[in-house]
Order: structure tokens, then C-alpha cells, then sequence
């Protein structure tokens, strides 16, 4: 089957049965979860896992990419009415964003951003197919030793998901190692860190993990901290589509929000927030008009919002090509397929192309819903943004807590969801990073095990991962990106050294 | 003083796998690595990481001037959150704990609306109407969507052979 008819085969999977109705109701959940302050796109992806189990995983993974897309944009809805970032990814947005609505032009700034940001997330999905196939085709060449190589260069992105602490950000990912030896081991059949309880003879459950890490000690944190702000959106709103001059006008701002969106994408752990300020400030760089940047601009509002949706893309690449998940959303796409019984990695593409084409144009479709989904949604949004906060925060932990249950109808997963809720509260606020400990639930099977099944083809000899090509090259890859960020460090360090001591010894020359 | 917790805390926890790990069988000759060395690396691993975090954070100190570059993390978040209350946390903790507690044994229909009010009252800045509403409101809604929607039976508790819906 040629790569035009596994597309349509793809469009065809992806649309039957409820599929256009999954989809509408991920990219709106999307939107109304990313437009409440608190729910990140991931916390809404991990909040919607539990209802994914009685689909098949091609369902399941278009209504996660539904969910991941509604919300970049939903973010930018309290960002422009209200100067109140609903997502991370979508704070650039509020500089203009918010300035416009002050000056009366609400509906329009949503409108350039539901518009740009849909633009920005197809070009996006092109450019993913475009890069995966031809990714997927080379790591056939990969035996266990490359595939180690691989998890191991996926690990060093924690390097990129520490954001307070490298050294806490590597301890965190080990923590994600750790929690996947629990259970019996598959090589030899040793039980490991299960304390005598056949309940965890079979792993941990990754989701309820991911569920507790990112959305219980959201809604804990939010508990602890409460904050007393106004929510008083602007409740005519109304979403108004750019007129084609306006367009125009964003066009530079729309094409540099894309091309800044796509490679901060596919550079692992980077994310939706850098890509939207580098977008932002690259396209006052290459405005005719910078001077209007920060009062109002309809380009301030373009490229960042480009940029946030085309980080989906870009993201995807690392994810699907190769399994390496360069985001907490792409963390949990790969959980999904881990829920629905299909190892991530970098044979996805080979041994499930239904599947991976099926996402393709769930992805594609997923973006064009997202404008007539965004303009149907955006009152339901500013219904959910009036909803008392104690009552919001309640009600996601009970769907928490019947969510994780309903997934095998046992207490243990619930329980879970609040035990790594805690544990993730409390690394929050030690400087930890829940992020990589999720990149080491995710990549840590598979280091594992293709670690041990190197060493066994080899005899012993961890000569193997340096001799055969692909394998060498990761491992000088991973090398690099972990002895690069020291060499900086170093340098800053002396460099401080240097300004400190050229201070201390100034006044004493004068 | 978050940093030299978080260092004591990798080094026990970290040294408390290592002893878990040791305890692990070596397995089969043939798996040169066995099931003992992954976690064993990990645990090492994290043990490690904590003695080089007090080593940099205790160094970093004692160099005189540059003790106020090293801010301890998370103290930015708290300035952009409310204060830190700790009674609402331990108060949200138990809670839930008491609601997977009550969950299977007195049914999802009459744990549920109890557990979202304590949830709104730990919470705080809720009166009146509103604590009856949103309870019921969020349980009714999440039983038609999985016992209905999704077709997965919810625990009814002590309600069970009571209701026929």
C-alpha cells in the first residue's frame, strides 16, 4: 500500500463509528480544560485517559491529539479576555492578546488566534508526515543495542525537563526508572519491589501515575495555595474571523510562529511555552511595524499562537518516529499506546502503520475541528471560567478518582493516583521535576530490557554498543548532550567568578 | 535549606534501594546483567545525585557573597500562588483517602456528593446553595456518563439490590 492510500485508509478508520464524535468532544474538552487556569493541556490529556478504555487505540490516541489541540488554544482564551494564561504555552499570547481586548477588539484577537493557530498546527501535521516516514524507514536497521542507545539519548533530554536542577531532574528520571522494575521481571521471571503484594506483580499502573504527577497535585497545589483573583471574563465575547487583508497583514507573523513552533517542537523538552516567546519576539524582529508589539499588535497575537499550535507537530516527530516523547503531552500520547497494549518505540511506525496513519489524519482532522469546535465552544468556556473555583477543583477529583477506577474496577489505581499526587505535591515543591520522572516511566521497560537482551546477544561485552554504527553514534550523541550543558555550566561559573572578582578588586584600581 | 533536604532525602532513599536491590535473586546465568543491576544502578544513581547536590549546595554557600544567587526552589511559585495553607492540604489528603476508603464499600452514589462538598469546604470561599448543587451536580453527571455512557458499573455500595435504575 503506497503512503496516499495509508493516508486515506487512515482518514477512513479515523472517521468511522463514533470517530467524528470522539474527536469533536477531545478538541472541546481541549478548549474548555485548557481555558481553566490550572489544567494544562497535559492535565486535561491525563484527565481524558481513563475515558479512552473502551476505545480501540487508534480512537483513543486521535481524541488525545483532539484534546492536546483544543487545548493550546483554549489557553489563549482567558489569556485574551481576562490576561490570565489558562496554559503555559499561551502567556505570550496576553501581551497583545489582552491589550487588543482592552481596546474593544476581543472577538478579534480570538479569532486571529483560533485561525493562526490552526493554520500553524496543519502546516505542522504536513511536516510531521513528511519527516516520520522516512525516520521510521531508518531505525529498521535497529537490533537491540541501537534501541538501548536510543532510550538512553531519550533519557538525556531530563537534561531539558529540569528546569530548577539538573542534578534533581536526573534523580527524578531514575525515580521514573525505578517504578518500572516493580513487578515480575520478564527475563528471568524475579519478583522485584512488590513487598509481598500480587497486586503489583504485574508493574504499577503508568496512568494513574501520570494522573497523580500531573493532575492530583495540580488540584492539591491549587488547594494549599488558593488564590483569591477575580475571574470576570468578558462575557460578550465572540469569536470574529480575520478579514483576508488581516491575514495578510499577520502572514509574516503567522510563517515565523510556524517555522519557531516546528523546530522548538522537535527539539525534545523544549515545549509549547518557549516556542510561543521565541515566535513572539522573532516576529517583532521581522515586523514592518515592531513599535506596535506590546499595544495591541494583531501579529503579537498570530505568532505566538502559531508557534503554540505548531509545537504539536513538531513534537510528534521524536514521538512517533523514534518513541521518545519530547513533551509531557507526547508522554502521555505514548502512555496511551502503552494502555492499549502497544509498545512504544521506535518500531511503531513498522509494526502498527494502520495505527500511525490513522493518528495522521486524526491530526489533521482534529485541526479543522478546531475552528468550528472553537467558535461552537467558546460560551461553554466562559461558563467554566465563571464555575467557583472550589467546586472545579472538587469536581476533576472525583472524576479523577472514577476515572483511574473504571479502568480495571480496582481501588488500587485510585489509590495510586493519590499516593504519586502527594508525591508529585511534594516534588513540585522540592524542585523536583514530574515531567522526567514520567520520560523514565515511559523509556524505562525499554532501556531495561533492551539493555540486558544487548548484553545477552553480546556475552557479556559492552563493546556492542560502540562497534555496530547507529548504536555508536547515540551513544556519542548522548554523550555530547550531557557533557555540553556541564562545559556551559562551567563556563558561566567562571565567567561569574570573573565578574566577581572584578568587582571585588574594582574600587581598590580606582 | 530545600536543597540540603532534597540531598538527605536522594542519599537515604537512593542508599534504601540499593539495601531493596541487594535482595533481589541474581537470576540466570545466561542474562549477564541479571534483574538486581538496573535497580541497583538506579539506586546508586540517586544516592549519588544527592551527595553531589550538598556538595554544590554547601560549597555554593560557602563562598561569601554568592549565597543569595542560590534560591531555593520553589519559593518563586509561592510568590505567584497564594499563601501556603497547610491544614487545607492535609485536610484535602484525608479526604480523599476517606473517599476511596467509603468508595466500594458504601457505593459511589452516596460517597461521592459527601466527598465533593469536604472537598469545596476544605477549599473554602463556598456557602449555602452552592455546596449542594456542584455535589450533586458533578455525581449525577459522572454516573449517567459511565454507567450509561461508558457502560462501566460504578460500585453502589450499600445501595446495591436498593436501586434499579
Amino acid at each position: 500500500m503506497n503512503f496516499l492510500q495509508s493516508l486515506l485508509t487512515g482518514f477512513a478508520t479515523a472517521l468511522q463509528g463514533w470517530g467524528l464524535l470522539v474527536m469533536v468532544a477531545g478538541v472541546a474538552w481541549g478548549i474548555i480544560g485548557g481555558a481553566i487556569p490550572g489544567i494544562s493541556g497535559a492535565v486535561a490529556m491525563a484527565l481524558a485517559l481513563p475515558y479512552t478504555f473502551g476505545m480501540d487505540a487508534a480512537t483513543a490516541l486521535v481524541m488525545l491529539a483532539g484534546v492536546w489541540a483544543g487545548a493550546n488554544y483554549g489557553g489563549s482564551i482567558p489569556a485574551i479576555l481576562m490576561r490570565m494564561p489558562g496554559t503555559p504555552g499561551s502567556a505570550a499570547a496576553l501581551m497583545d492578546g489582552y491589550e487588543l481586548t482592552r481596546q474593544g477588539h476581543a472577538s478579534k484577537a480570538l479569532g486571529i488566534s483560533l485561525v493562526c493557530g490552526t493554520i500553524g498546527g496543519l502546516i505542522s501535521i504536513i511536516v510531521l508526515i513528511a519527516m516520520v516516514v522516512p525516520l521510521g524507514n531508518l531505525v529498521l536497521a535497529f537490533g537491540s543495542p541501537e534501541t538501548f542507545a536510543l532510550a538512553l539519548f531519550g533519557l538525556t533530554l531530563i537534561a531539558g525537563l529540569s528546569e530548577k536542577s539538573f542534578l534533581k531532574g536526573l534523580a527524578s528520571g531514575f525515580f521514573g526508572l525505578l517504578l518500572t522494575t516493580i513487578g515480575l521481571d520478564t527475563l528471568t521471571g524475579s519478583i522485584r519491589f512488590t513487598f509481598g503484594r500480587s497486586e503489583l506483580l504485574s508493574g504499577v499502573d503508568i496512568i494513574s501515575i501520570m494522573i497523580g504527577l500531573f493532575a492530583v497535585s495540580e488540584m492539591f497545589w491549587q488547594i494549599a495555595h488558593p488564590r483569591r483573583v477575580a475571574m470576570e471574563p468578558v462575557s460578550r465575547a465572540h469569536t470574529a474571523f480575520p478579514t483576508f487583508a488581516e491575514l495578510r497583514a499577520v502572514g509574516r507573523a503567522t510563517f515565523v510562529g510556524t517555522i519557531v513552533g516546528l523546530i522548538v517542537g522537535i527539539m525534545p523538552g523544549a515545549g509549547a511555552t518557549a516556542s510561543s516567546f521565541v515566535a513572539y519576539n522573532e516576529a517583532r524582529r521581522w515586523s514592518k511595524r515592531p513599535d506596535l508589539f506590546g499595544k495591541g499588535s494583531m501579529e503579537g497575537v498570530a505568532a505566538p499562537e502559531t508557534a503554540n499550535n505548531a509545537v504539536q507537530g513538531g513534537d510528534l516527530v521524536p514521538t512517533l518516529a523514534l518513541g521518545i516523547p519530547g513533551s509531557n503531552s507526547a508522554a502521555i500520547m505514548l502512555a496511551a499506546l502503552i494502555l492499549h497494549g502497544i509498545v512504544p518505540g521506535p518500531f511503531l511506525l513498522s509494526k502498527h502503520p494502520a495505527l500511525v496513519f490513522t493518528l495522521f489524519a486524526g491530526l489533521i482532522l482534529v485541526n479543522l475541528l478546531m475552528i468550528p469546535v472553537g467558535i461552537v465552544i467558546l460560551r461553554g468556556c466562559l461558563v467554566a471560567l465563571r464555575l467557583a473555583p472550589p467546586a472545579l477543583v472538587a469536581s476533576i477529583l472525583a472524576i479523577i478518582v472514577v476515572g483511574t477506577y473504571a479502568a480495571d474496577l480496582f481501588i488500587l489505581n485510585p489509590l495510586l493516583a493519590l499516593i504519586f499526587g502527594i508525591v508529585g505535591y511534594g516534588m513540585r515543591v522540592y524542585g523536583f521535576s514530574a515531567a522526567a520522572t514520567v520520560l523514565g516511566l515511559v523509556l524505562g521497560f525499554l532501556a531495561e530490557s533492551e539493555l540486558r537482551r544487548s548484553l545477552l546477544i553480546s556475552l557479556g561485552s559492552w563493546t556492542i554498543f560502540f562497534t555496530r554504527p547507529i548504536s555508536a553514534a547515540l551513544m556519542v550523541l548522548t554523550f555530547g548532550v550531557l557533557v555540553y550543558p556541564a562545559v556551559l555550566h562551567i563556563r558561566d561559573r567562571w565567567r561569574l567568578r570573573q565578574t566577581l572578582a572584578g568587582t571585588a578588586t574594582g574600587p581598590a584600581h580606582k | 535549606m530545600k536543597e540540603i533536604t532534597s540531598a538527605a532525602f536522594l542519599v537515604v532513599f537512593g542508599g534504601t534501594i540499593m539495601a531493596l536491590a541487594r535482595r533481589i535473586p541474581l537470576g540466570v546465568p545466561t542474562d549477564p546483567l541479571g534483574p538486581r543491576a538496573f535497580p541497583l544502578a538506579l539506586g546508586a544513581g540517586m544516592a549519588l545525585c544527592g551527595v553531589l547536590l550538598a556538595v554544590a549546595t554547601l560549597a555554593f554557600r560557602a563562598q561569601p557573597g554568592r549565597a543569595g544567587l542560590l534560591a531555593d526552589a520553589g519559593e518563586d511559585e509561592e510568590v505567584e500562588a497564594g499563601p501556603f495553607s497547610p491544614g487545607r492540604l492535609i485536610g484535602a489528603v484525608v479526604a480523599t483517602a476517606g473517599y476511596l476508603a467509603a468508595f466500594e464499600r458504601l457505593g459511589y452514589l452516596l460517597a461521592t456528593p459527601i466527598y465533593v462538598a469536604a472537598i469545596m469546604l476544605i477549599h473554602g470561599g463556598v456557602r449555602g446553595r452552592g455546596l449542594v448543587i456542584a455535589p450533586l451536580a458533578t455525581t449525577v453527571l459522572l454516573y449517567a456518563a459511565f454507567r450509561y455512557g461508558l457502560r462501566i458499573p460504578i460500585p453502589d455500595g450499600i445501595l446495591e439490590g436498593i436501586i434499579r435504575w
